[in-house]
């Protein structure tokens, strides 16, 4: 407590306020900034101060401070780093999905790193039939955004992260080889630890326990996270946080095995049992067979070089036949290469300079055989 | 650490207490949270507390309480708080609304004050001030409270 007594003729009251208030606002030297959040352990100091006058005499006094000490106020972002899953092939090495960590606490703090696979159904992502192997996480050592195999490195955890502050995490591994594998679901499951000893991992927070007296002097852990995932992975105000991605096997091989057939339609001298003699029509049958077992093959192009010996038949190809004869001919196409306005979803052309024949089958569904057909003249 | 100084602060409180009695106005503050307390009628209703849990962005509420413990009655009675600096002025609570200051200097209601060229905004609130227009009589008394909020 202090007490001052001044003349009248120096200070009025008000100034006298002034002059206390400027002292107070003296301690208080450092500008607040309006982004950053009070620091955890930062002790808030309230002073009151009055003036009087007694016997017109000015007096003040000053209250003794109150302190509130402001607790660790926990919170994390645990985000996707990429718009849609990461589309992998069957036996693919070091493949990834990246995730943004941010520490919303009121400190520096460590983040503890778990990945983890999923199995079931996930409703907004799909179902999960297989299991990444090896899937670690990583952390983006070279800090270009992706995840570099060898090259960035595995992690358990982030170091000190400040509040606001961002960082990367991959999750890697292998995709197996099994050829059912078709979406692994992996979460990023994140919980804040202590911070502050850099290149130390800190042990995971613990709130502090209600109902404990004189929790105002003391930096008392309070969890303010939300549930992030609503599927009972996270739950509310835990001090941790998930976030989903799916590795998703969208190229895979498949076993297409394509053979070319011919057989002579007709000749100018024998109406049956036509003959290959010189102005005989002949049809070649190109035939794309997908043995894979419920895989399609996409964007099937077959192509066929004419020797000189025969000539295209303006018009005759066709394309989208089923079996592996031509008796069932497919869609007819035009012979330009303008593919835009071919007919239903195949496209072919001939090409006249090189003597090619271009077929394009969009897709060859698993277990199905499909074929391309044409016909020339002997010359 | 902590409790070394918690024994540091009682210790001046101890030793301060004797000369307060010296002062014919004491003063008194506090920083609370509010609590909703279920009451027995089955309503609820908002009842102060020590703020045990303050987080960024937990309100509070700060009390300031005065008494005349002298023998004489006290004249043109002024009573500052500076805001502390962690916490955001909000709204008066307890009492007549405070005159706000941005500066410490010239007191006004927030529509009044100004910030360089920009009106002023409740976040560049630093002090605040009552001003009693009545004496305070030997053991008369009362309180002020103000809305914070911490930064």
């Amino acid at each position: 407590m202090t007490k001052t007594v001044m003349r009248r003729l120096l200070l009025s009251g008000t100034a006298a306020i002034a002059g206390v208030a400027g002292g107070q606002a003296h301690a208080q030297a450092v500008p607040p900034s309006a982004a950053a959040t009070t620091k955890a352990g930062t002790e808030i100091r309230n002073v009151a101060s009055a003036s009087y006058s007694v016997n017109g005499v000015t007096q003040t006094t000053t209250s003794l401070p109150s302190i509130l000490v402001v607790d660790r106020k926990v919170n994390l972002v645990v985000e996707r780093a990429q718009d849609a899953d990461t589309q992998v092939s069957l036996g693919q090495v070091g493949a990834a999905v990246a995730f943004r960590v941010t520490n919303k606490t009121n400190d520096v703090q460590d983040m503890l790193l778990d990945p983890d696979q999923n199995l079931g159904t996930i409703v907004y992502v799909g179902t999960d039939n297989f299991d990444m192997n090896n899937l670690k996480a990583y952390i983006d050592t070279n800090g270009n955004g992706q995840y570099d195999l060898g090259v960035d490195a595995e992690a358990t955890y982030l170091d000190e992260l400040r509040p606001d502050e961002s960082r990367l995490v991959f999750l890697a591994g292998d995709v197996p080889t099994a050829q059912l594998s078709q979406l692994a679901i992996v979460d990023l499951h994140v919980t804040v630890a202590a911070g502050g000893s850099a290149g130390t991992k800190g042990a995971a927070l613990v709130q502090t326990t209600l109902n404990v007296i004189n929790q105002d002097a003391e930096v008392d852990v309070v969890f303010a996270d939300n549930d992030s995932d609503g599927i009972g992975g996270d739950g509310l105000h835990d001090g941790q946080a998930r976030s989903y991605l799916a590795f998703n096997v969208g190229v895979r091989n498949v076993d297409l095995v394509v053979t070319k057939t011919a057989r002579v339609i007709s000749d100018p001298v024998n109406v049956l049992n036509p003959k290959a003699i010189p102005g005989a029509v002949i049809e070649y049958c190109i035939v794309a067979r997908n043995s894979t077992l419920g895989v399609a093959a996409s964007n099937v192009t077959l192509t066929d070089s004419l020797p000189s010996t025969i000539t295209y038949v303006p018009g005759s190809l066709a394309v989208g036949g089923i079996g592996s004869t031509c008796l069932l001919d497919g869609v007819p196409q035009d012979d330009d290469t303008d593919d835009g306005v071919d007919p239903a979803t195949y496209k072919g052309s001939y090409d006249t300079a090189n003597r090619r024949v271009t077929a394009i089958i969009p897709s060859v569904p698993g277990s199905t055989t499909l074929n391309a057909s044409f016909r020339a003249t002997i010359n | 650490m902590r409790s070394n100084a918690l024994i540091t602060l009682l210790l001046v409180a101890a030793a301060a207490a004797p000369v307060s009695a010296a002062e014919p106005l004491r003063l008194e503050t506090r920083i609370l949270a509010e609590k909703r307390v279920a009451a027995a009628d089955g309503t609820t209703r908002v009842a102060l507390s020590p703020a045990t849990r303050a987080g960024p962005g937990d309100p509070v509420v700060v009390e300031v309480r005065y008494r005349n413990v002298g023998r004489q009655s006290l004249g043109g009675v002024v009573i500052a708080n500076p805001v502390p600096r962690d916490l955001v002025y909000r709204a008066p609570r307890t009492g007549p609304a405070p005159e706000l200051s941005v500066d410490g200097r010239s007191f006004g209601p927030i529509a009044s004050l100004r910030v360089g060229n920009r009106a002023a905004t409740l976040a560049d609130v630093t002090h605040v001030r009552w001003r009693l227009s009545d004496p305070v009589t030997a053991g008369g008394g009362g309180e002020f409270a103000f809305q914070a909020v911490v930064r």
